[in-house]
């Protein structure tokens, strides 16, 4: 007898803690509900930007720097065959940066010096299938020319006049003028200095007139590259009849971001640029560098 | 006014009859073994208590009289129970003189009274480790079924995308979730629970043999 009381008091006490625990539930979960609501009165939702993958180009984004103040939006594509000049004879170093069809990135950036008119100087990438063709090419035509003869000097010669030939007839109208060769070069550097579509090389009295604007800009320490091996950035700016950059072209990145960088910046602080020569006032030039860790090529 | 599509309850309320079914099931689970725990936490605490408190006192005076008398202010706790059917069974005997006879009659009272006492420590405490071992794998059968459907309906409109098969897999989460709710409280119990009660019953068989010893020496 005593023994069935003590039994139903027992399970009169669990009866008791199982309702507890019931009621203890049932908190609960009035309790997550009265902190969701909490919650979601209190966060505000982020704003949502979808970003396609798909759309996204492979290689070419790793070389942009994302944190670049200079840098704005990737612009829209555009093809570069229109705005580029076809030289009659280009040499070697010229060719390289023939193939333009494909298309190219342009980010749109704001001038930083240009007073009157708003142009925006763009600044375009070239896709790295570019850079990879570039770079063959380059290596075949190191092959040819080692391989090659020696140009006589009569040739030579023949070259020198009817360059001077076509400079006293052309006056400094040096839009579609190759980049010269190395030994007409003012700088005394290889050919390839005056890559390009327009401008000339470096003998060039306005393309070297502007190097040293760009030079003067630049603001490059070479000690603070590791290493200098491929540091070149090869970059054509296209200049309008007021001097103003209006496009910068990346045609080859260094590995270096701090390099681009740099030669970005330089380019940006020098424009505007002077005036063009009278012959080109008229009309849009283009005028290519190569920029190394030792100066303006 | 409460939104339906609010947080878990929102889910709940897109779950599919076998998740809702998993998900009753596991609330079960949880408002048993928290009950079983709350019960079972003051049942062993007060017996571990008593005990100890008699066991003071009992060899303190060495009278198993007075020891009587004093463990009737104990009676939730296991030792006290233990002495108190050995005591009853002293007094039992009638023929005293047969040391060996009697000292066997008191041990088995003693042992019968320790095995009951270990029932009743232990009891409901195997639920909290059924809870604890099936409630997570019952928790993954309701998310694997939630899955299992949300793949079909995915499969049935065709359409592939996040916004898709994300709320279907949430929802099935959310069995996972409440089967790690319910067990989490139970392993915890019953390991606080197997430990306390081991500990009990070594005190039982350690001191069992000093009762006997009592019985049998008192003057």
């Amino acid at each position: 007898m005593k023994k069935g009381q003590k039994l139903v008091y027992t399970e009169k006490k669990f009866s008791f803690w199982l309702a507890a625990a019931a009621a203890m539930h049932v908190v609960v979960l009035f309790l997550v509900l009265y902190f969701q609501i909490w919650d979601s009165g209190r966060h505000i939702k982020p704003k949502i930007v979808s970003v396609s993958l798909v759309s996204l180009p492979g290689s070419g984004g790793a070389a942009m720097q994302a944190g670049s103040p200079g840098i704005a939006s990737p612009a829209p594509v555009v093809n570069k065959a229109d705005e580029e000049p076809k030289p009659e004879t280009l040499p070697p170093v010229v060719q390289k940066k023939a193939p333009v069809e494909t298309p190219k990135q342009v980010a749109v950036e704001p001038p930083k010096k240009i007073p009157a008119e708003p142009v925006k100087p763009k600044i375009v990438e070239k896709p790295q299938n570019i850079n990879t063709a570039l770079e063959r090419l380059k290596q075949n035509v190191d092959k040819k020319t080692a391989a090659m003869p020696q140009p006589s000097t009569g040739v030579l010669n023949k070259a020198l006049a009817s360059l001077q030939q076509k400079v006293q007839s052309a006056g400094k109208q040096a839009g579609t003028g190759n980049g010269g060769s190395g030994g007409l070069s003012s700088s005394g550097g290889r050919g390839g200095g005056g890559y390009g579509y327009g401008g000339g090389g470096n003998a060039d009295p306005y393309k070297a007139q502007i190097a040293s604007i760009i030079q003067q800009n630049w603001a490059f320490s070479k000690q603070l590259l590791k290493n200098s091996y491929g540091m070149n950035v090869y970059v054509r700016i296209n200049i309008i009849s007021d001097g103003t950059i209006r496009q910068i072209v990346f045609d080859k990145r260094a590995p270096s971001e701090y390099l681009n960088n740099s030669v970005k910046k330089a380019l940006e602080k020098s424009s505007p640029l002077p005036f063009p020569p009278k012959g080109e006032a008229l009309r849009d030039i283009w005028i290519g560098f190569v920029f190394t860790p030792e100066g303006i090529e | 006014m409460l939104d339906s599509r609010l947080g878990i309850f929102g889910l709940l309320s897109d779950a599919g009859p076998v998740v809702l079914m998993v998900l009753s099931v596991l609330l079960a689970f949880s408002v048993i073994s928290w009950a079983i725990i709350a019960y079972k936490f003051g049942y062993v605490r007060k017996s571990s208590r008593e005990s100890k408190a008699f066991m003071d006192y009992f060899f303190q005076v060495y009278n198993v009289d007075k020891a009587f008398s004093e463990s009737e202010n104990y009676r939730n706790g296991s030792l006290p129970r233990v002495f108190r059917s050995g005591y009853i069974e002293y007094r039992a005997l009638g023929d005293k003189s047969d040391i060996r006879q009697a000292k066997a009659k008191i041990a088995r009272a003693i042992k019968r009274e320790v095995n009951a006492e270990n029932k009743r420590l232990s009891v409901l405490v195997p639920f909290l480790a059924t809870v604890g071992n099936t409630a997570p794998f019952i928790g993954l059968f309701g998310t694997v079924w939630g899955i299992m459907n949300s793949f079909h309906n995915i499969g049935l409109t065709q359409s592939a995308s996040l916004a898709a098969v994300a709320p279907g897999i949430s929802e099935a989460l959310v069995a996972t979730a409440a089967g790690l709710a319910a067990a989490i409280p139970a392993v915890i119990g019953y390991n606080y629970f197997t430990q306390q009660i081991g500990s009990i019953e070594r005190d039982l068989e350690e001191f069992s043999p000093e009762f006997v010893a009592a019985f049998i020496n008192e003057p």
